[in-house]
């Protein structure tokens, strides 16, 4: 825990400062993206797909301008994973088989495990483009009015998104009284209890209360919150700005369209098929 | 709906955390417990909202893991709420799990049959590495016959694959369920009693809206199963355009007055309007209450004035920000706001509503010296500015003089204490040359927050200060000054990212809990239940130890019977001291205090102050206080050090600054 500390810390919720193309599209379209490419991926997850999918995250970020320093650093044992994996599958060996010089190296399995890598990588790198370009206050409008069409299905999608715009206000607070609960355990000595109480006793005597404490906490911001709801007259507008698609939305949404496709043709042709 | 979102955020928060950092996973087995809590408590629509909201916030931020995670745990903790909710017991939790396990199994197996390619993609993945592993077992002749036998098993498992999910996705949700079921428990047994904090409830009322004028004759209040009133009868009027002042000890029924005023029926006597209260209504009333964080709903400056208004309503956001000082600000992202800036908005968001009447239950009472001035700014004149009736409730000697009358609540005047307010004095020379050791040693001490990132803040630089045994230093500066940086490196719990920080001539990282710290929100301190375990489990003694709880509590000036009550019956002073005394029963090296008198009132404040006073002069304790207010910490902290923006302002440069 405490090495975790010394790394560079994770930032949540919060864009990559600066303002771009990518920057200004609309929170609902990039939501739309990212749905779109993660039913294709989920559907033909071939090489194909990955490669297109890939080389969209890279067109994106280089729009967006965002910084290396905007990845979070990557704890060492995941990288030694990986690296185990990768030995493991050559190991497991399989076609096609390279020549290298004099060697021959079979490497199927390590394009088998290179790809479901790879699949992982960019499903994740979509998502963190999302938070680093959207401003949280955008993401419940939008979704609002993504929602529009299932209010016909009785589903209450305008709570949702007030609960949604209220959960996005709440997180930054709750994280900060997180990080407070664990300073004050933290400082606390080590707890002496009478013999006959074994340490896993114990263990959770202390992850309840820390967890009561949380609750509790959360509780009293809720009924706080709750008071400031009343206070307004209940529910109603939560943006305000309009939350619709623009000029360049149904460009991206037109490009992103033309991906989707073209990866599933290329999938179905069987270009670096399953 | 706040409590949806509220659970929501905290589900979502734990599910991140349990992806992010290292090591946590065990704390997403916990989400259950939040969702478990709203089953138990609300209906099904509310827990459908909380886990979308929590969902897509886990998916914003940790991706479709963290999604996944936080679904999973909604379904099995809304699952065991419920059964909780029909008293069911375990046995009932353990038929559910396994019926909810089998369905959830069958489900993930159709998904995969109909994802077959990414199934394939993950099964030879899986396959690959096996093999692998297979074919290095297979090079030792030991372990040959054994590789083979696990290879053949293997790919059985992998040919029955589905049954193997049913069973797995099984196994898990009983698991999880038993988890959550055992941690839901002793979090309600915890929860009991805990005392309701909400206080407005919208009032069921129809025709026309018309608070003001309002006049009170005789109107009492007593809160159910109370022994005496909150509030005695009183007989006052509130007229359109008129600015009235409320004044009163803690415990004279100023908050109670306000509850009439939004709409509440009184106990006895009577009160009359024209029309409805018409609560957060157009041309309603109005409510700005004493918390700036929980005032502000919209993430958005802009978004968060017209939060709450009728759909379609058209709201000149600019002007209204611009009468509250706040202009040009509708991008800003409110968490950056602060507790001034914060109210400045709320009071924006209540006039969006254009009230009748506005109520401002001690709006400055969590803000500092800069922000209560702008605040008592924005109040001034707002009621001849709109025609309607402002009801402001203060603790404040200084903010009644902007209104137009004062009703003091309080019995006589010599019961009612009034806090004053203190101007800045100037800052002390800090290097004295005390004979005493030196206790914090602090030296070019620097600190940026998320450094390295694109997201790089800087919070302090370049502080360089002695505290030696027996100094009382108060540590002073506005808000996003670095002061509580700056406690939390001293208290070890930040490492700062240049220059050093000496406890004892130890780094203070390595000897956290050597200093001790009071944080602001007292109650995130108080982890156990009653008072004496919290001393206790805070001091490093067994709670059976009582001599030693009640000396403990009996230096902070607390009866030791309060040491079987419960944390949440405490009042907020006794909160504050009860964490000062068990963090001085481990004899700390020295007591860092932040912010210790906010939120306290009049009384409870010079209670506090007087205390801290004695102890540091009895005891020759080392004391460093954070503080915005200076009202009577002379006495207690002779050395002061302003902090603005990280940077030590420089003790001429400071004193002119004062002047």
């Amino acid at each position: 825990m405490r090495a975790a500390r010394q790394r560079r810390s994770v930032v949540l919720l919060r864009p990559v400062p600066g303002t771009s193309v990518i920057h200004r599209l609309w929170a609902g379209t990039k939501l739309i993206v990212v749905f779109a490419v993660s039913l294709v991926l989920a559907f033909y997850p071939g090489w194909a797909a990955i490669a297109l999918t890939a080389a969209l995250v890279a067109v994106t970020v280089w729009l967006a301008r965002i910084p290396r320093g905007a990845v979070p650093s990557v704890p060492w044992w995941l990288w030694l994973l990986v690296l185990l994996g990768c030995v493991t599958a050559t190991l497991g060996g399989g076609e096609p088989v390279l020549h290298l010089w004099s060697a021959d190296l079979a490497v199927g399995g390590l394009l088998k495990f290179l790809r479901f890598t790879a699949l992982s990588l960019v499903l994740i790198a979509l998502s963190a483009l999302v938070s680093w370009t959207t401003n949280v206050a955008d993401v419940a409008p939008a979704v609002a009015t993504l929602g529009r069409p299932f209010r016909k299905l009785r589903i209450p999608v305008d709570d949702w998104a007030v609960a949604l715009a209220l959960a996005l206000r709440a997180f930054p607070m709750l994280m900060d009284e997180f990080r407070l609960l664990n300073a004050a355990r933290r400082l606390r000595p080590r707890p002496v209890l009478p013999d006959g109480r074994t340490t896993r006793r114990r263990w959770s005597s202390e992850l309840i209360d820390l967890l009561a404490a949380g609750i509790t906490v959360a509780l009293r911001r809720a009924d706080e919150m709750g008071d400031a709801i009343t206070a307004r007259g209940g529910t109603g507008q939560i943006s305000a700005a309009p939350s619709r698609p623009r000029g360049a939305d149904w460009v991206a949404l037109g490009i992103c369209a033309v991906l989707c496709v073209l990866a599933v043709y290329l999938e179905i042709r069987g270009v670096g098929g399953v | 709906m706040a409590h949806a979102a509220v659970m929501g955020a905290l589900s979502s928060a734990l599910a991140i955390l349990s992806v992010i950092v290292p090591f946590a996973g065990g704390l997403s087995l916990l989400v259950t417990v939040p969702m478990g809590l709203l089953g138990y408590r609300y209906r099904l629509r509310v827990l459908l909202a909380a886990t979308f909201a929590a969902c897509t916030v886990s998916f914003l931020i940790a991706g479709i893991s963290g999604f996944m995670v936080v679904l999973n745990c909604a379904y099995v903790g809304g699952m065991t709420g419920i059964i909780k909710r029909r008293r069911g017991g375990i046995a009932m939790v353990l038929a559910a799990s396994v019926v909810a396990g089998t369905a959830l199994g069958l489900w993930i197996v159709g998904v995969l049959l109909v994802l077959h390619r990414l199934r394939t993609v993950t099964f030879e993945a899986i396959t690959a590495n096996f093999d692998g592993v297979m074919a290095v077992m297979s090079q030792f002749e030991p372990f040959r016959q054994s590789a083979q036998d696990t290879r053949a098993i293997f790919d059985l498992a992998l040919q029955y694959w589905p049954v193997l999910m049913v069973a797995y996705s099984i196994f898990t949700i009983v698991l999880v369920s038993l988890v959550g079921w055992w941690a839901l428990s002793r979090v309600l047994d915890r929860l009991r009693g805990i005392p309701d904090v909400h206080k407005l409830d919208a009032p069921a009322e129809v025709g026309p809206v018309g608070p003001v004028p309002v006049a009170l004759t005789g109107a009492r209040f007593r809160y159910p199963d109370a022994d005496h009133d909150a509030l005695r009868p009183l007989t006052m009027t509130v007229d359109a355009g008129e600015h009235v002042a409320i004044t009163g000890a803690n415990g004279s029924g100023k908050t109670t007055l306000m509850l009439l005023l939004s709409g509440r029926q009184p106990t006895s006597g009577t009160i009359t309007r024209p029309g409805g209260v018409g609560l957060g209504q157009l041309g309603g009333t109005a409510v700005v209450m004493q918390h700036p964080e929980s005032q502000v709903l919209g993430s958005r400056v802009a978004d968060d004035v017209v939060w709450g208004l009728p759909p379609g309503t058209r709201t000149d956001v600019g002007t209204l920000l611009g009468e509250v000082g706040l202009s040009g600000m509708e991008e800003r992202d409110t968490g950056g706001l602060s507790g001034g800036e914060l109210q400045r908005l709320a009071v924006a968001g209540a006039l969006a509503r254009q009230p009748s009447m506005l109520i401002a239950d001690e709006i400055t009472s969590m803000v500092d010296q800069r922000g209560r001035d702008g605040l008592l700014d924005v109040l001034s004149g707002l009621a001849e500015r709109h025609r309607m009736a402002l009801v402001q409730i203060t603790h404040y000697n200084s903010e009644t003089q902007i209104a137009h009358r004062t009703v003091n609540l309080s019995d006589s005047v010599d019961n009612m204490v009034m806090v004053e307010d203190a101007a800045a004095p100037a800052p002390t020379v800090i290097q004295t040359s005390h004979s005493s050791e030196p206790v914090l040693q602090l030296a070019g001490v620097g600190h940026e927050y998320f450094r390295g990132t694109p997201w790089a803040k800087t919070a302090l630089d370049d502080v360089d200060f002695t505290v030696n045994e027996g100094d009382g230093l108060l540590i002073h500066g506005g808000n996003g000054s670095g002061k509580s940086t700056l406690a939390w490196i001293m208290a070890g719990l930040i490492t700062p990212s240049t220059g050093t920080c000496l406890v004892g001539g130890q780094p203070a990282a390595e000897c956290v809990g050597q200093v001790a710290i009071a944080f602001q929100a007292a109650r995130l301190q108080l982890l156990s239940s009653r008072v004496d375990l919290e001393v206790a489990s805070a001091a490093g003694f067994s709670p059976h130890d009582t001599d030693r709880v009640v000396a403990a509590l009996a230096t902070v000036g607390l009866d030791g019977s309060l040491a079987r009550r419960r944390v949440d019956q405490l009042s907020g002073g006794q909160m504050r001291r009860v964490v000062i005394a068990s963090l001085l029963a481990r004899s700390p090296k020295a007591l860092i205090l932040d912010e210790p008198l906010a939120g306290l009132d009049a009384v409870s404040r010079r209670g506090l102050l007087r205390l801290l006073t004695d102890l540091r002069r009895n005891t020759g304790l080392t004391l460093v206080v954070i503080s915005h207010d200076f009202a009577g910490l002379e006495e207690l902290c002779p050395r002061i050090l302003h902090l603005d923006k990280g940077t030590q302002l420089p003790v001429a440069a400071a004193a002119e600054g004062a002047l």
